[in-house]
């Protein structure tokens, strides 16, 4: 600690000497600041039922992320992150922490080849490297964006990339014939390091190489290859899992509608390699999607096909954000038998330490309950069907609308020759009050509703019923300028059966869980919210939280909670 | 653009219509169904001479499910256990030859069937009739002793005096008498032994000179329940003395002495079969160190116990040289 406090000093302190001495050179600072703090307070009969809990409980902390470029040339920039946190209730530098958050060089070569080194943000396409949206998080009012902003900068969740730490290179190339032209990108990434007696080291190499046509198609090809590396481990056997992906595209317009055709084409294997060369086990699948998109100046509108092979497995598509096996920050064990609690809605929507950094190599669990269509994203196996999407917006933006709808089935059944249906639709209305009405004060009301629901026939063991349902709503109203009222609510239902599956290391599926649902959570809060700018703000808020598993005596929660937070982004 | 639709439709088409074959993962019914038995259980032969007959069983589920049969030996008490797991039981999995699982050996006796499935209380009952036992050996078997003519005055032994060794008749590993040994010495770990010499069996044939291709076998009866701490407290020793240039002596100066030596930790009857070629060289052994199981002089058994450790027994029963393998896999 004291050797990298030193260090950061010493750094701090010699780049601009540099600089100073190279007129060429420059140094600029940004970064982001928050201060958050919150404390919950057991409430309703739980109080009085669960006396080994204590009564509230909190945290809070003050956090500074100082960026800092230095551009030696016009070629290359070296950016580094250093964190200072400071938790509440130390002193004298008893909680503080000083980490190394980012660091990163990025440059061009003669002006034709960028390069990126060291943190990096990486992302093709939703079968190949994505990384897909956590569950109960579509269509969530902007009310709950101080939640959303401190997950998502905490877990360095930018948009659908991933994170990952190596080499990354890109170019291209303008023609002036049939091809326009020619783009490659390639990556070089460290997703696990070496583990004394440990799992070997896990790398992943990729790249895409993209041809546009003169007459508005395009064609890519994608690939993805995560492996272990079998001289960096004890390990008999060692894993491996490569991905492609070609895409063709193509785009026309027709009076006032853009056609956006798409076909994504790919397969995957993964197994696992002994240093003899022989498989312990491998699977191969495929997988297709073709989407229609048409978008014009009020709606965007998409039509996709899609199948996904039972067998189709790729690390980069399919690693979840939420994990499941963490303990949750708040009242992480509950009730006199002191059992660790599952993570809930409130937890996937306020706590950042519930989240996954890394790729999964195997297939990540899940809680059918909160996300039983698609857990593993547009990658997930074992489904073909169809989905709609819809998005309107009115010539001033007073209302936005979506809509959405998919409808899968399984390729194969699961402990049964019965397959599962599964349903899938969500709207959204965000209205801004105040321009459709005299009212002069900025006013939005936002409401959403998603649901899930999974059918199967067959015999009373084999047959499933499940639905649920997710009704968010917001209201942000301002006060005086820059100072907002904001409401919101997020009520989740789940009800009926579902059959779970127990995988063995190989994602082989080896049992079955017999699952009961009828569960009702919410999380309501009101607060007020300042905003300096869209990125800089602080939310005062209180929440109230309910959790109310009826299939389950214990499984209860309820809370109250009060939450601060700073928020600036430079 | 219209052309390009086709393709896209088509191409989905053909994927979308692609359908997988079976089931991922086991069935669903196997775990969790119920139970039914859709065709009765039966014993298909329901009684055998085991020397060329057998026997099996047939059933069928409506479900996989491991399932146990039970034949027991109402007169004997020898069981033997058939086990599976499957939707139907017919002759590729419950085909019985007359083997035993647990000593005793079966005799001429009726037997009762009992069906039952591990993870469901349902069971089935039957009854089966053995005309004639099974035989072990494959005839090149070599018969050291099975005691039903007593106990041969040829066999020299030693027990201490506070223990003994005694003929009984009745509960014996196979037919009906067997050799008791046991008793408590609180001075020595010896309880007794007895020397078997080579000539009671060479004259009914000559041993294999191969070691891995002969094995000795022998019924001991445990029974650790007579301990005063109920743990196992009998240790039993085999020796093998080979007389290598055949002059009708043992010379542990130029010849090679064989044993093994192990805990009697179980109760009741148990077939122990040694191959040849496992056997130890003894510490001091002066011979050739080749194993000639067809020069052997004699085989002595001790029977030893912890002095501080109180009573110890292991009676013995049906002592024979099998060829090939373990005279139970014959």
């Amino acid at each position: 600690m004291k050797n990298l406090i030193t260090k950061i000093i010493f750094f701090l302190g010699l780049v601009p000497i540099i600089s100073s001495g190279q007129i060429s050179q420059k140094v600029w600072y940004d970064g982001n600041s928050r201060a958050m703090f919150y404390r919950d307070a057991l409430s309703g009969n739980l109080k009085d039922i669960d006396t080994t809990s204590t009564r509230s409980e909190g945290e809070g902390y003050t956090a500074i992320d100082l960026g800092m470029h230095f551009t030696p040339n016009d070629e290359i920039e070296i950016f580094s992150e250093i964190r200072i946190k400071n938790d509440f209730g130390y002193m004298w530098g008893s909680g503080a922490y000083v980490d190394l958050r980012r660091l990163s060089v990025k440059g061009i070569l003669n002006d034709r080849i960028s390069f990126n080194l060291g943190d990096m943000y990486l992302k093709q396409t939703a079968f190949t490297l994505n990384n897909f949206d956590q569950e109960l998080s579509k269509y969530e009012p902007s009310v709950f964006q101080a939640y959303r902003d401190l997950i998502e900068y905490e877990n360095f969740y930018l948009d659908n990339y991933w994170r990952m730490q190596g080499l990354q290179s890109n170019f291209s190339y303008t023609f002036y014939n049939a091809i326009n032209s020619v783009e490659a990108d390639f990556f070089a990434s460290r997703v696990r390091g070496v583990e004394w007696l440990g799992e070997p080291e896990l790398l992943m190499l990729g790249g895409t190489s993209l041809i546009k046509l003169e007459n508005s198609l395009s064609l890519a090809l994608n690939h993805v290859n995560a492996f272990e590396v079998q001289s960096s481990s004890l390990d008999t056997a060692t894993y491996y899992n490569p991905v492609t992906n070609i895409q063709l595209k193509y785009a026309k317009k027709i009076n006032s509608l853009t056609y956006r055709l798409s076909l994504d084409v790919g397969g995957s294997t993964r197994g696992w390699e002994k240093g003899d060369g022989t498989n312990i086990f491998e699977t191969s699948g495929n997988f297709i999607k073709g989407k229609i998109k048409a978008v014009g100046k009020n709606i965007k509108s998409s039509l996709a096909f899609s199948y996904v092979d039972p067998n189709f497995r790729s690390a980069g598509a399919q690693s979840r954000r939420v994990n499941y096996i963490s303990a949750p920050s708040s009242y992480a064990y509950y009730t006199n038998n002191t059992i660790l609690r599952p993570v809930s809605l409130m937890d996937i929507t306020t706590d950042p330490n519930i989240y996954n950094h890394r790729l999964s190599t195997s297939l990540m669990q899940y809680n059918t309950l909160y996300s039983a269509v698609s857990p593993y994203g547009e990658a997930t196996p074992n489904r073909v069907g169809t989905s709609a999407l819809f998005d309107y917006k009115n010539n001033d933006e007073s209302i936005l609308a979506s809509a959405d709808l998919a409808f899968f089935q399984e390729i194969i059944g699961q402990g049964t020759e019965e397959k599962r249906s599964l349903l899938s639709s969500g709207l959204s209305v965000a209205a801004h009050i105040d321009k459709m009405t005299p009212l002069k004060n900025k006013t939005v009301f936002e409401v959403s509703i998603s649901s899930e629901g999974v059918t199967r026939g067959g015999s009373e063991l084999e047959s499933i019923s499940f639905n649920s349902l997710l009704l968010s709503a917001g209201l942000s109203y301002e006060l005086f300028k820059n100072l907002k009222l904001i409401g919101g609510i997020k009520s989740f239902s789940g009800k009926g059966n579902e059959v779970g599956a127990q995988r063995d290391e190989y994602d082989q599926v080896v049992g079955y869980e017999l699952l009961d649902f009828d569960s009702k959570e919410e999380i309501m809060m009101l607060g007020l919210q300042y905003n300096f700018t869209n990125d800089i703000y602080f939310s005062l808020q209180t929440n109230q939280i309910e959790i109310d598993d009826k299939t389950s005596d214990i499984a209860q929660l309820s809370l109250s909670r009060i939450y601060f937070m700073f928020n600036m982004n430079l | 653009m219209k052309k390009l639709s086709y393709l896209f439709l088509t191409i989905t088409l053909i994927f979308i219509s692609c359908d997988k074959e079976g089931i991922e993962g086991p069935s669903l019914n196997d775990l969790f169904g119920e139970l039914n038995i859709l065709e009765d259980f039966a014993i298909i032969n329901d009684s055998a001479t085991f020397n060329n007959e057998s026997a099996y069983f047939t059933a069928k589920f409506s479900k996989i499910v491991d399932w146990k049969i039970s034949i027991i030996g109402q007169s004997s008490g020898a069981e033997k256990i058939i086990l599976g797991k499957s939707n139907e039981i017919n002759a590729t999995n419950s085909l019985w030859s007359g083997e035993v699982t647990t000593l005793p050996f079966f005799k001429e006796e009726n037997c009762s069937v009992l069906l039952t499935f591990p993870n469901h209380s349902d069971s089935i009952y039957g009854t089966f009739k053995i005309n004639e036992a099974k035989t072990y050996g494959n005839g090149s078997e070599l018969v050291v002793s099975d005691f039903e003519n007593g106990f041969n005055p040829n066999f020299t032994n030693f027990f201490q005096s506070t223990c003994l060794k005694k003929i009984e008749t009745g509960d014996a590993g196979q037919s009906d008498r067997y050799l008791v040994q046991e008793g408590t010495c609180d001075w020595d770990w010896l309880i007794g032994y007895i020397d078997y010499p080579a000539s009671h069996w060479f004259d009914q044939g000559v041993l294999n000179a191969n070691p891995d291709n002969v094995y000795f076998n022998m019924m001991i009866n445990g029974d650790s329940t007579l301990s005063p701490t109920n743990e196992a407290n009998s240790l039993f020793k085999l020796e093998f003395y080979e007389d290598e240039n055949q002059d009708g002596y043992y010379d542990q100066n130029t010849e090679d002495r064989l044993e093994v030596e192990f805990d009697v930790d179980w109760n009741g009857w148990k077939m122990v079969s040694i191959k040849y070629s496992d056997l130890i060289l003894a510490w001091n052994s002066g011979g050739n160190a080749i194993r000639e199981p067809n020069k052997i002089l004699k085989i002595r058994t001790l029977l030893l116990a912890n002095p501080e450790s109180g009573f110890a027994k292991a009676d013995v029963d049906y002592i024979v040289w099998s060829e090939g393998s373990a005279i139970l896999n014959q």
